[in-house]
């Protein structure tokens, strides 16, 4: 047990005091030299080594041993004595019991609707075209731009949340909205594949849709709210909200909406309701799940529940035909007691959606018949023009491509100011002075319409002059196409009258046949038009396209074409944007440049001028500008300006009527 | 015979479960049940649970696992309808609850070091249950690669945090 610098009778005190049963001398000494052959040498051969090294003194390994006669060795051996003693305890009380009790909770449970399952669309091996007419070399460089969005987005993703709509107070139903994944998760690459990533104001324009009962998309023609409303219904449709869905439009769009939903949601049902009577009366009545897609006219037919309120028949045998109510060019309800417009609001909806690049045309009045529509206002509601913008802050959600398109390439409008030719002046001059005759002859009893009988003669002389077959508007024209049709781009041509496209269709192909004029209007079969469409846009050699106001203004995605001629004048600038932005929207990847032709000293160049204060008078009630009370139609007052005249008083106290000297 | 994780691969539903510390004390609990995509099937919240100062002093530094995983994880759990194959919590205290819970549980890492992968994160288990590695990324198979496993927090957290303010003015 020694170690180094251990020293003889350097035993612990355990050592010493502890009583070692009386053995023999030599078994301890046996002992205590096995304990340490192990681990140490033998001392002697130790010691010689490790002495200079350590400073070690050699121990002796066998202490010698003696034992004593002194009794207390032998009080060892005997057992020690126990008692027991009985004791008596201190009692103490337990001050207090801290069990820890398991905390109670409660539970509140949100369950989602199941949402509708669709059949997956079928893999297609090469992507898909272009949601719009687009020619195959701007389509690559549309991908290129989409391609860089897209990195951007990798880069720095931005996440569009759903937020429940103002004024929701239930907790249940705000946690609905609170609870959807972000629209670009459930959009991009996830539940629903889209065939190209969405702008980020259309993210928020599907949210917004999303999440409304009641909704007034009225975003500039071409920001894409075909796109955003057949996306926000797909959401509707998948997440349970919505099982059928009515969307009425235009009949001429009824193709263009039928392609779109196959590029955007190739995996919804979509039902056309057309054809005869009881064809639709079968479609009507098919259960199921899905979009039923019918024109203004069919709709107007088949949902009237008349007067008396009775049955139409495409209600359900329970709770509402439909969940969700589209009104597509929503201005086709502007003026509340036509049948359209109240068929459109007896239609039982759980939801209603109106869209339009266009809300107010002429009136606030419009604007209250799609409120109306919507449900936002009582039935035959009169808001002033405060409540009206309180009401459009709160239910429209419009965009300019001014604020959200800023890469877009710019529209450049031109007025082009031209003179009559002789012939058409002779003309003019004679009609002219002729009608105000009559006008003033007429006293009195001269009314609005025999003003715009007048003002349409005049309007039509401008264009051409059929006796002598002459138009400065058609020979610019003609000296354009030349240009447009040596460079190969494309030219569509708006005018009022079927009839003087006609004629300018035939004076276009004597004066400059390598440009192909087409003629999309309405007397054209709507069977032969998506052809011509086709046609214009997929012929190099088709460089103009002559359409009317009311076949071509709407719905029509012809951003390939560059220039845009209105041939002559719409009484109605919002019908002239719709006209214009067939081509300036989203895809087009080089300036439009828009010449309105306007001849000089005619009736043109005044109803220009009219139409400039109303495009100011629109803006004042989407816009900031301050509101006027006045309102914003061309009134009779204005009509008779055009000729300098002043509009009969009802009690019929104004008499000048002659036009003044120039 | 497909194991249940097979059978589900295409139909996995996750369970997302975190809580909220209230400002005067206590704790409220979420859990969203969603499927492989993040869409919403249920979601259930506790209401709010403040330990009282006994149970602060004898639980001392394990009275945060206990409240968060044990009385609000556990209670969300068994009340569930749509049962999760696999629950994923942002919070380490609540990844106590594996103890109670018959999914494999894991702590979804913002650093990616996990072991297993689920969408664009990975995952962390509880240190008694290292099978749950397995099973979690056996189950979450069929989830995106794209999809981030931290978003759906945010959700329930805002949802917390909507229904205790809805509390709140009543």
């Amino acid at each position: 047990m020694a170690g180094p610098g251990r020293r003889p009778g350097d035993a612990s005190e355990t050592e010493r005091n502890v009583p070692r049963p009386a053995t023999h001398p030599g078994a301890d000494a046996a002992r205590l030299a096995r304990m340490s052959e192990p681990a140490i040498p033998a001392p002697e051969t130790r010691s010689v080594r490790l002495a200079p090294r350590f400073g070690v003194t050699p121990l002796p390994l066998t202490p010698s041993v003696g034992q004593h006669a002194s009794g207390f060795n032998a009080s060892l051996t005997r057992p020690p004595a126990c008692e027991a003693v009985s004791l008596p305890l201190p009692m103490c009380e337990v001050a207090a019991k801290l069990r820890p009790d398991r905390l109670k909770v409660m539970c509140v449970k949100l369950t989602f609707p199941a949402g509708f399952e669709f059949i997956p669309p079928r893999e297609k091996a090469a992507k898909p075209p272009r949601p719009s007419a687009v020619l195959p070399d701007e389509t690559a460089a549309i991908e290129a731009a989409e391609g860089a969005i897209l990195d951007e987005v990798e880069v720095r993703p931005k996440r569009t949340r759903l937020k429940p709509p103002p004024g929701t107070l239930s907790l249940q139903d705000r946690l609905f909205y609170v609870l959807q994944p972000p629209l670009e998760d459930w959009l991009a690459g996830q539940e629903l594949v889209m065939p190209f990533e969405p702008f980020p104001y259309q993210y928020e324009g599907i949210a917004w849709l999303f999440s409304r009962d009641a909704a007034l998309l009225a975003d500039e023609m071409g920001l894409g709210k075909t796109m955003q409303t057949i996306t926000g219904m797909r959401l509707l449709l998948r997440s349970g909200q919505a099982r059928r869905v009515l969307l009425i439009c235009p009949k001429p769009l009824i193709p263009n909406w039928q392609r779109e939903f196959a590029l955007w949601a190739p995996e919804l049902p979509v039902t056309t309701i057309e054809g005869p009577t009881e064809k639709r009366k079968l479609l009507w009545d098919m259960p199921g799940v899905g979009i039923y897609l019918v024109n203004y006219e069919a709709a107007t037919r088949d949902l009237d529940r008349g007067e008396s309120g009775e049955e139409p028949t495409a209600r359900g045998p329970q709770g509402p035909a439909f969940d969700l109510l589209v009104l597509d060019e929503a201005q086709r309800i502007k003026n509340r007691d036509s049948r359209t417009a109240r068929v459109a609001r007896d239609i039982d909806c759980g939801r209603a959606w109106a869209l339009t690049g266009t809300p107010i045309e002429n009136r606030p009045d419009e604007l209250v018949s799609l409120f109306e529509f919507l449900q936002v206002v009582p039935p035959r509601a009169a808001p002033d023009l405060a409540q009206l913008r309180s009401l459009s802050e709160a239910n429209i959600l419009r965009r300019t491509k001014d604020l959200v398109m800023t890469d877009m390439p710019p529209r450049i409008d031109q007025d082009e100011l031209l003179e009559l030719t002789p012939g058409q002046q002779a003309a003019y001059h004679h009609a002219e002075k002729e009608g105000v005759v009559q006008l003033n002859e007429m006293g009195d009893t001269a009314t609005v319409q025999h003003v715009f009988e007048l003002v349409l003669r005049l309007k039509q002389i401008s264009n051409y002059d059929p006796a002598t077959g002459t138009s400065c508007k058609v020979d610019r024209l003609c000296a354009d196409m030349e240009e447009i049709a040596a460079s190969g781009g494309k030219a569509i041509l708006f005018s009022q009258w079927t009839k003087t496209i006609d004629w300018i269709d035939t004076r276009v192909r004597e004066a400059v046949p390598q440009s192909n004029p087409l003629i999309y209007h309405g007397g054209v079969p709507t069977k032969q038009r998506e052809p011509i469409l086709q046609r214009f846009k997929e012929d190099p050699r088709a460089n103009l396209l002559l359409m009317s106001y009311g076949t071509g203004a709407v719905g029509l995605n012809l951003q390939f074409a560059g220039y845009v001629y209105l041939y002559d004048r719409w009484w109605n600038p919002a019908v002239e944007d719709q006209a214009i932005n067939r081509a300036h929207r989203i895809g087009q990847k080089s300036q439009v440049l828009v010449k309105k032709f306007i001849c000089r000293d005619t009736v043109e160049e005044r109803i220009d001028r009219v139409l400039a204060e109303k495009r100011a008078l629109f803006q004042s009630i989407l816009g900031d500008a301050e509101q006027d009370a006045a309102a914003l139609s061309m009134n009779a007052q204005e009509i008779f300006g055009l000729f300098d005249m002043k509009a009969p008083a009802k009690t019929g106290g104004t008499r000048e009527i002659g036009p003044k000297a120039a | 015979m497909a194991s249940p994780g097979e059978k589900d691969a295409d139909h996995c539903a996750i369970g997302f479960l975190t809580t909220i510390d209230l400002p005067g004390g206590g704790h409220v609990g979420g859990l969203l049940v969603t499927n492989r995509f993040g869409r919403p099937l249920e979601f259930q919240c506790t209401t709010p649970v403040k330990p009282d100062k006994t149970q602060q002093i004898l639980f001392g530094a394990t009275l945060r696992p206990y409240v968060l995983g044990e009385v609000i994880g556990k209670t969300l759990l068994d009340k569930a309808t749509v049962k999760p194959d696999v629950v994923l919590t942002d919070d380490d205290a609540v990844l106590d609850v594996r103890d109670h819970a018959k999914a494999p549980t894991g702590r979804v890492l913002n650093d990616g070091d996990g072991p297993a992968r689920v969408g664009r994160q990975t995952v962390r288990v509880h240190a008694a249950h290292a099978g749950d590695e397995a099973s979690i990324a056996s189950r979450t198979r069929s989830v995106p690669e794209s999809a981030d496993m931290l978003e759906p927090f945010e959700r329930v957290r805002e949802a917390l945090r909507e229904t205790v303010e809805a509390g709140a003015r009543r």
